[in-house]
């Protein structure tokens, strides 16, 4: 005891101290310690969050990315087809509808060139029975007239020109 | 030039002293709670200047103690008391190397003749403080031992069956286990308190001797001595807690 006497070690200022640093440690735990470790805990789970979830992200995108390339591939394959068909039918059509007018035209002209055949035949009848009547006509009209052998003459010359 | 072994008391409050030490210790804890009262309140999850260097050293702290535990939950038990420690002794430690160290005081009369009693005097030259905090330690290792692997199992380092395995040697062993156990109060205390104490003398020695310049080098040591110091006292009270806390293995 004399020993720590001369020390400087008094009862009383060692309780001080005890009291101090326990008063310390109680206050740096609650106020310091506490809620730093709390915060670095919580940003290092919310950074290894974030790492992971940008890593997802991207995995996702690349997904997203080559399934659209597939998709576009599909799309501009079917789109090729579906042209092509198109292309196809257009042709097939228009021959179709070729033939169909060549066949109505020479059908048309077939019934035309009959029908104006008819109508040659129907007026050359006309005009057959129309002259066969004036003919006799003519002929009752220049032979009830007065056949003198003058007008005879004349008719056999313009008969004969 | 006086160079007390003691701290010098200033004036008395009732019957209790105040000394210059307790004083310094007082203006550290009140340093040291308000920051971290300040720091609490200004606290962001996007750290920014003051708090980056405290989280730096919290968190090198952390992954030091990491590495004697192996166990994230022994490492929040032993944290408090393990960075508290340090952060007191470096702050105290450091304190010597305030100007006006044993120069700044006053001159009072004592038995006839004056001395002088300086206001700054580094609390760790003080055995009071050491020897708290040292006690602090070592009963924190205890009851932590106890809490962790209860009384009896504890009790059990120190009080060895004679009549069993090991026998007389175990026991003996338990023995010295028990002296160590006072001999790391004593080792703690007074280690911190020689090479602060004998760090002051220096200072004022070498003040005195070579007023300018020649100072500056033993003031860099100090500063150096200071952070050894303080991360002795801190890592050897986490190694005693961690052997605390350990059963015995046979």
């Amino acid at each position: 005891m004399e020993l720590l006497n001369n020390l400087g070690v008094n009862g009383k200022l060692l309780l001080a101290q005890l009291v101090n640093f326990a008063i310390l440690i109680w206050v740096l735990h609650k106020f310091a310690y506490g809620p730093i470790l709390k915060l670095l805990e919580t940003r290092t789970k919310k950074i290894e969050k974030g790492l992971k979830d940008a890593e997802k992200s991207q995995k996702k995108l690349a997904e997203i990315e080559e399934k659209e390339e597939k998709v576009l591939v599909k799309a501009r394959k079917k789109a090729q087809e579906i042209i092509k068909k198109a292309e196809e039918l257009a042709v097939e059509n228009a021959n179709e509808i070729v033939i169909v007018a060549k066949e109505q035209t020479e059908k048309m002209l077939d019934i035309s060139q009959k029908q104006i055949k008819q109508e040659k035949e129907k007026i050359l009848r006309e005009v057959k029975s129309e002259i066969a009547t004036l003919v006799v006509s003519a002929s009752e009209k220049i032979i009830g007239e007065k056949l003198d052998s003058e007008k005879d003459q004349e008719l056999i010359k313009h008969s004969l020109k | 030039m006086d160079i007390s072994l003691t701290p010098e008391t200033i004036f008395h409050f009732g019957s209790f002293p105040i000394t210059n030490t307790l004083l310094i210790t007082l203006i550290i804890s009140a340093i040291i709670i308000v920051t971290s009262l300040f720091l609490k309140k200004n606290l962001k999850i996007i750290p920014t200047g003051f708090q980056n260097i405290i989280e730096y050293i919290l968190e090198s702290f952390l992954n030091l103690i990491d590495s004697v535990t192996h166990d994230r939950e022994q490492t929040k038990k032993f944290f408090p008391l393990v960075v508290t420690i340090f952060i007191f002794i470096i702050l105290s430690n450091w304190v010597e190397l305030v100007p006006g160290l044993g120069t700044i005081g006053i001159n009072v009369a004592k038995n006839g003749h004056s001395s002088f009693i300086p206001f700054i005097r580094s609390s760790s030259a003080d055995l009071n403080v050491t020897l708290a905090i040292a006690l602090i330690s070592v009963f924190s290792a205890q009851f932590m031992g106890i809490a962790a692997i209860g009384a009896v199992k504890y009790a059990g380092k120190f009080f060895v069956n004679p009549f069993r395995k090991p026998y007389f040697i175990g026991t003996f062993v338990g023995v010295l286990e028990l002296i160590s156990e006072v001999a790391k109060v004593i080792s703690f205390s007074f280690r911190l308190f020689g090479n602060i104490f004998a760090g002051e003398v220096l200072l004022l020695v070498m003040l005195e001797l070579v007023p300018y310049f020649v100072p500056v080098p033993f003031l860099f040591l100090e500063l150096f001595v200071g952070f050894i110091q303080a991360l002795v006292f801190a890592m050897l009270t986490l190694v005693f807690l961690k052997i605390a806390v350990t059963e015995t293995s046979h």
